[in-house]
Order: structure tokens, then sequence, then C-alpha cells
């Protein structure tokens, strides 16, 4: 199992990582999810101005054999999502990190606190696999 | 209880499979990438480890007329070294399994099964001998199999096997300890090969050293939706006749007798199976079709993304009496209705001979 994991990003037990910068976090998913979910092959992301809270779907990611939904890390607004990569959401495979799914205004701060750090995730994963 | 492992299990480590619990087995649902694989098969060779698969024999003089009871299509019409598909009913028409019958001869006939119906085919077979004077044996742990697919098998098998004759679709030989048929899952060209475990790890071994791509479950069943071959669990169960699952023509009523015969006569439909293709949004098992007012007429039995077409594609059972007359078919995805394209043929047409 891969176990790529920057260290500037912050992670979720549903194997997302964010980009914080100010109050806007960008959000994909990993590598290790893109590896345990196989060849990518369809998205569904929410359209800028969709308000998204905590914990909610706001999504869906399916390779050829499964769908997995996607889960709010933090909430807030959508402000853009990256639609080049419905298109092609392979990408996501080859270049999990470099393949953003949306961007959101964050509307709570202090939700950032429930975010793991990559050592952290990098334990979640060994533990749960 | 933990799961069965098939003799190729270590090998299926060695690859670094991806292994999954199916039918109370841990299989190889994938090596590298369920696409990959798929295009392996489609286009050149690739072989799946299906050793959990079950298998009969049944030998004696009434052998021959045995099976042709028990089964709904009629194995006299096929020649001796001749494989026939049929399922295998109750007497109220409702399918038990789906299995292929090889016809060594008249008093020798080799059964395989699905997994998961192995003891219950056992039993029911078991049940209906008497007044018969022949034998069924379940040889399921004396075989590992191994099904090799795509258009370059032959080639490959005969650079192993260097006498194996180039026999027809749907036929059988038999090689020592080895039974090679001309049979798959994936509408492809292949061979099916049974044999002992240790000759089995062995061609499995050589297979891979040539070239073939190890394939799992998850290609397997995306080949086999490609091309419109039914599956126990999804399109057949113990809730449906064949004539629900678009399998009237291995109904022969024309037999003189046969489990079922009596309730099949008449044709009873509940349902149609159909074929239909997305050009947005991929169908999966249990998601509601409705039809053009939204009105839920049907479910899809199998879905998944094709990977030779890259479109959705699924196999749907509809209430005969919601058919639409208009063939307007959609597909609830998520509380959307995504709209469908019915086909009448196959997704896909395998280049099996």
């Amino acid at each position: 199992m891969a176990t790529n994991i920057p260290e500037n990003l912050k992670y979720t037990k549903e194997h997302e990582w964010v980009l914080i910068e100010g109050d806007i976090a960008t959000v994909g998913i990993t590598d290790f999810a893109q590896s345990a979910l196989g060849d990518i092959v369809f998205l569904e992301t929410p359209e800028a101005g969709t308000t998204l809270t905590l914990g909610e779907t706001f999504g869906v990611v399916e390779s050829i054999k499964s769908v997995s939904d996607l889960y709010v890390p933090l909430s807030g607004e959508v402000i853009e999502k990256n639609a080049d990569l419905e298109g092609s959401p392979e990408q996501i495979n080859s270049d999990a990190y470099g393949s953003w799914l949306i961007k959101i205004k964050l509307s709570n701060t202090s939700e950032l606190n429930n975010l793991l750090s990559a050592s952290d995730y990098e334990n979640f994963c060994n533990s749960s696999h | 209880m933990s799961n069965f492992k098939t003799r190729l299990y270590d090998e299926h480590l060695k690859l670094n499979a991806k292994i999954v619990p199916f039918a109370g087995w841990d299989m190889p649902v994938q090596y590298t990438s369920v696409k990959d694989e798929v295009i392996a098969v489609r286009q050149n060779v690739g072989m799946f480890d299906v050793s959990h698969m079950g298998e009969f024999l049944v030998t004696g003089p009434d052998a021959l007329k045995f099976v042709n009871y028990i089964l709904t299509n009629d194995i006299t019409l096929a020649e001796n070294g001749k494989a026939i598909y049929s399922p295998l009913c109750r007497e109220d028409g409702t399918i038990i399994d789906d299995l292929i019958v090889y016809k060594f001869s008249d008093d020798r006939i080799f059964i395989c099964v699905n997994a998961s119906n192995i003891d219950k085919d056992f039993s029911w077979m078991q049940s209906k001998l008497s007044g018969f004077n022949c034998e069924l044996v379940n040889k399921s742990h004396e075989y590992s199999l191994i099904a090799v697919q795509g258009p370059k098998t032959f080639e490959v098998l005969k650079s192993i096997f260097t006498d194996l004759e180039d026999i027809e679709y749907y036929s059988v030989l038999e090689k020592g300890n080895f039974i090679f048929a001309r049979t798959g899952y994936t509408g492809e060209d292949g061979f099916e090969v049974f044999g002992t475990h240790e000759e089995i790890i062995k061609l499995w071994q050589q297979l891979l050293e040539k070239g073939v791509a190890p394939c799992g479950l998850a290609s397997r069943d995306v080949l086999r939706l490609e091309v419109c071959f039914p599956l126990y669990g999804n399109e057949l169960s113990d809730e449906v006749t064949p004539y629900d699952a678009s399998l009237g023509w291995t109904v022969k009523l024309a037999k003189e007798n046969f489990i079922g015969k009596e309730a099949l006569s008449p044709k009873p439909v509940k349902y149609k199976l159909v074929k239909l293709m997305l050009e947005k949004g991929i169908p999966r098992d249990g998601y509601p079709v409705v039809n053009g007012s939204g009105e839920v007429i049907g479910v899809v039995t199998s879905g998944t993304m094709s990977v030779t077409l890259g479109k959705g594609i699924a196999l749907a059972r509809i209430d005969i009496d919601k058919v639409p007359a208009d063939d307007v078919f959609l597909i609830d995805i998520r509380n959307k209705h995504y709209p469908t394209t019915l086909i009448k043929k196959s997704f896909v047409t395998g280049g099996h001979k």
C-alpha cells in the first residue's frame, strides 16, 4: 500500500487531505485512498456556493467496482470546484495530492483542531490496515 | 469459521493481490488494476484462479438420463466431448443454480457449479438420484481450476501443452489428469483447465512466466457483464425462473420429462431482464429503474463501469407488467434519474470462436 503522506497537509480519518491557506481549505483524497479505490472513473462534487457542514457527505468518488462517499472535512462554503477533474478523474490515481476536488471558505476555524497531522494520519493508516 | 483458501492462495500473496471474502472463500479481487486486467483479457491473455468452483462427476449407465432429467437444457443434443450451459431448477421452475455440463460420454458426465451453491446443488441432485442407475460424486476438493481467457490463450497453452488440440468453443477433452474445456465467463476465446492441485499450481507459475496477466474477481465481473452473462445471486436466484432472466433458450420443453417442466411449460414470466447503457453515471446493483414518469419499474441486478466502452452498463430486472412501451428506462442514481439506451444484443461482442 502506498504511503505517500506529505508533511505540509492535514488529514481526516475519511482519507482526505486538506491544505489550509488562511480561511481557505483545499480538499482532495489521499494517496492511500486512491490506491485502495483502484481505477477512479467518476467524480461528483458540489458547485460553488454550496454550504457544507462538517461530517456530512459532499460528493462521491467511484472506481470501476466501488462507490465511496466524500465527507466534509471542514464546514463552510464551496468557493470553487475542480471542474476539469470530473472529465478526467483518473488523474487522482496518478497524482492524488495534485488533484484537488474543492476549495472551501471556512465558517468555523475551530474545526481545524479535528484534523490529523501527517504522522497521526500515517499511524491511522497503519493501524486500520 | 475462517474462509477457505484455494491452493493458489500463496501465489496470489506473492503477487500482492488484494484479497476479499467471496462465497466463503478468500479470493483475489485484483492484482494490478481492474482496467489493465480487463484489457489484458480482451486484447491479449489473462488468467483467473477459479478453484473455488465446484465439480461433480456422474457415472454409470443412467448418467445421461439422470443429468437430462435434472436440467432444463437438453444434453442429449451434445455429442461426446461437448459442453452445454443449463439452469438447474426446482419443480416450481425456480433456479437452484446455473452450471456447465461436460459430456465425456453417455455414462460419464462432468459438471461445474458455482462455489456458493456447491452444497445446495449436491444435496438437491442426490435427493433426485433414486431410480437411476448411476453414481454422483462431489469432486470439488480434488480439483483446482484456472480459467485462461483472451485471444492469445490457445497460443500460450499450446506452448506448454504441445499436443493440445484446437477444439471448438464449448468442447472438452481430457489429457492425463487435466481437463481442458473451451469455455469461460468473459466472452473471449479461452480454456478452463481443471487439474490436480499440484499440477495447477505448476501451470499457474508457467503461465505467469509466459506473461499471462493474473486477473481477479473484479475484472472477471466486468468482463462477464460486458458480454451480458448472468451471475447467480444477481440475475439468477432461488426466486426467479429462467424466463425471468432471458434464459428461455435453455428450457427445452420438447424434452420428454425434466424437473420443472410442468411449471415452466406455460412459460410464466414475472420479469424482463434488460440491458441498459448510460452516457453519464455508473449504475450499481440495487439501484432503482424508473420509467419516463419517474415510477419505479424495476431494479439493477448488475451494474458497473464498462472498461471496454468507458460507459456505465447495467442488467436490470423489470416487472413484466411495467415494461414501458416507449422503451424509456432511467436509472435512479443518488436520487437523480439518468437516461439510458436500451441495448438489444450485448454491450461488447467477445471474440470467442
